[in-house]
């Protein structure tokens, strides 16, 4: 479906009065179902605070989101949502973490520890499903919050920086994850991040946002056939879109 | 096997200690001519008390009736309006600078005032350990149940589960582990409250017969006095970190885990 999701002038001021702060907008950005869209920028610039707007969970100051020509006036919930710091409870295994997803939706447990089991078996968690986060390395957390986030099969995935804190292999491990269940499931992903390469390697589109207050400098089409594994990354239009990308950056001073 | 043995040993230096402590205490009255009304030995604390026991043991059934059930109101008092001020922004402009105040006052200073107003009973002395113990629950309880990370009150959020749910699944097992800060450290406070409440004004309990047999140069009975009142301390100590261990297992681990 075309524009499944409608940003209008959106924006949002923090505070009022002296201590205002400009944190973003405004923006208007159109979004296909079953897009994966980055939300790229430098630290600081109101991408995350953009994301937040989009799903309902912070008020704007101004302007719209819309959803199938509906208005978001407060959190939605058919979304899945993952952040940079994961959201594993430590009193819970890894599989009760699955499960808290599916009783906060007061969904029925039962049917679904058939695909607890495969979402986990997906990315080699299968063996660790009865331990406990802090027993798991920080890529081990955030797969298994990766599994949390999807349990529930969502329409909509935004996804803030859930690989800033990995070290580079787990980031790669991760991303062809991310990449292997959209193609699979073809959700709608939000995907804001500062990794130029990680954008341009996911994504159907790059959204380029600038220093404070953000405003969105340009939209790159990426034209390349997925699945983007290694061939891919080392082919030259691969190349040219990073290049590209690194230049409007350099150009604001940020890189 | 292994955790085992570095158990005992660890276990051994600790009685090690206090065997060496108790000797030297032993063998330094006679060394350095200590008079007895002064510092009394082990030996004779231990042998005078004994003859002592009956009483000894009846005041401790009483000092820890005052001790468990004010510890207890507290307990229940602070956790319940612990929770209303974090939920509440009115209570929060209100109640909780308020509660933050008086928490600068010594609260054993009411002690006499109490006395006065409810007698020598046991009502006076409850409403002491209540007052002792309920303001480390209380504003422990409010930085346990305001510190949820952002990313979890996201993630709640956008499930659209209800405040109840939210509450018993994510808010109050989050908050454990910072209550029971609270809750051991009013359980050191609650014997010192019952105690002093008693040195004031009582005719019965550990506080009373320390006052007591001090005043009759018995510093072998108030050692007495005083080895029983450790003896319910610890006991109620003892209990709240086994309550911890038993309700927050996966904290305990995690504490373990990071060292």
């Amino acid at each position: 479906m075309k524009n499944f999701i409608e940003v209008t002038e959106l924006k949002k001021v923090f505070g009022s009065g002296e201590d205002e702060v400009h944190a973003f907008g405004p923006a208007t950005i159109n979004i296909n179902s079953g897009e994966f869209v980055s939300v790229l920028g430098p630290s600081g610039c109101g991408k995350s605070t953009l994301m937040l707007m989009v799903a309902g969970l912070l008020d704007s100051t101004s302007g719209k989101v819309e959803f199938e020509k509906k208005l978001v006036n407060g959190p939605k919930t058919d979304i899945g949502i993952m952040f940079q710091d994961n959201t594993l409870v430590p009193w819970r295994t890894v599989k009760g973490n699955i499960e808290l997803q599916l009783e906060l939706r007061g969904l029925n447990l039962k049917d679904y520890q058939e695909q607890i089991n495969n979402i986990l078996k997906s990315v080699n968690l299968d063996d660790f499903a009865d331990r406990f986060p802090n027993e798991l390395s920080g890529g081990m957390q955030q797969r298994a919050a990766f599994c949390q986030a999807m349990i529930h099969d969502p329409k909509i995935i935004l996804l803030d920086e859930p690989l800033g804190k990995l070290d580079a292999m787990t980031r790669e491990k991760i991303r062809a994850d991310f990449q292997k269940l959209w193609m699979v499931k073809k959700p709608t992903v939000i995907f804001v991040t500062h990794s130029i390469e990680e954008a341009v390697q996911l994504s159907n589109r790059v959204i380029l946002i600038t220093p404070r207050p953000g405003k969105i400098d340009r939209e790159i089409k990426i034209d390349l056939p997925y699945p983007r594994d290694l061939n891919v990354k080392r082919s030259p239009k691969f190349a040219e879109y990073v290049n590209s990308i690194q230049e409007v950056f350099h150009k604001y001073g940020v890189i | 096997m292994k955790k085992f043995i570095k158990w005992v040993f660890s276990g051994w230096m600790l009685i090690l200690f206090f065997i060496g402590f108790f000797l030297f205490w032993e063998y330094s009255i006679p060394l350095f001519d200590i008079p007895r009304y002064i510092l009394p030995s082990p030996s004779e604390i231990v042998l005078k008390g004994s003859a002592d026991l009956d009483k000894l043991i009846y005041y401790t059934g009483v000092t820890a009736l005052e001790t468990v059930l004010g510890y207890i109101i507290a307990l229940i008092l602070g956790v319940g309006f612990g929770i209303a001020i974090s939920f509440s922004s009115i209570l929060r402009r209100t109640l909780y600078p308020f509660f933050v105040s008086i928490e600068m006052t010594p609260k054993i200073a009411f002690a006499p005032l109490f006395i006065s107003w409810f007698g020598f009973g046991l009502m006076p002395k409850v409403i002491i350990v209540v007052l002792v113990c309920f303001f480390p629950i209380v504003l422990n309880a409010i930085l346990a149940f305001n510190s949820l990370s952002n990313e979890l009150t996201l993630f709640y959020q956008s499930t659209g589960a209800s405040r109840l749910k939210t509450f018993f699944s994510i808010r109050l097992p989050a908050a454990l582990p910072q209550c029971f800060v609270g809750f051991k450290y009013a359980a050191i406070n609650a014997t010192v409250g019952a105690t002093i409440a008693e040195f004031i004004g009582s005719d019965k309990g550990l506080g009373f017969y320390i006052s007591i047999v001090t005043g009759n140069m018995r510093p072998d009975l108030a050692f007495a006095g005083i080895f029983f009142l450790t003896v319910l301390g610890l006991t109620i100590f003892g209990f709240v970190t086994m309550m911890e261990k038993i309700l927050i297992p996966w904290h305990i681990s995690m504490k373990r885990i990071n060292k």
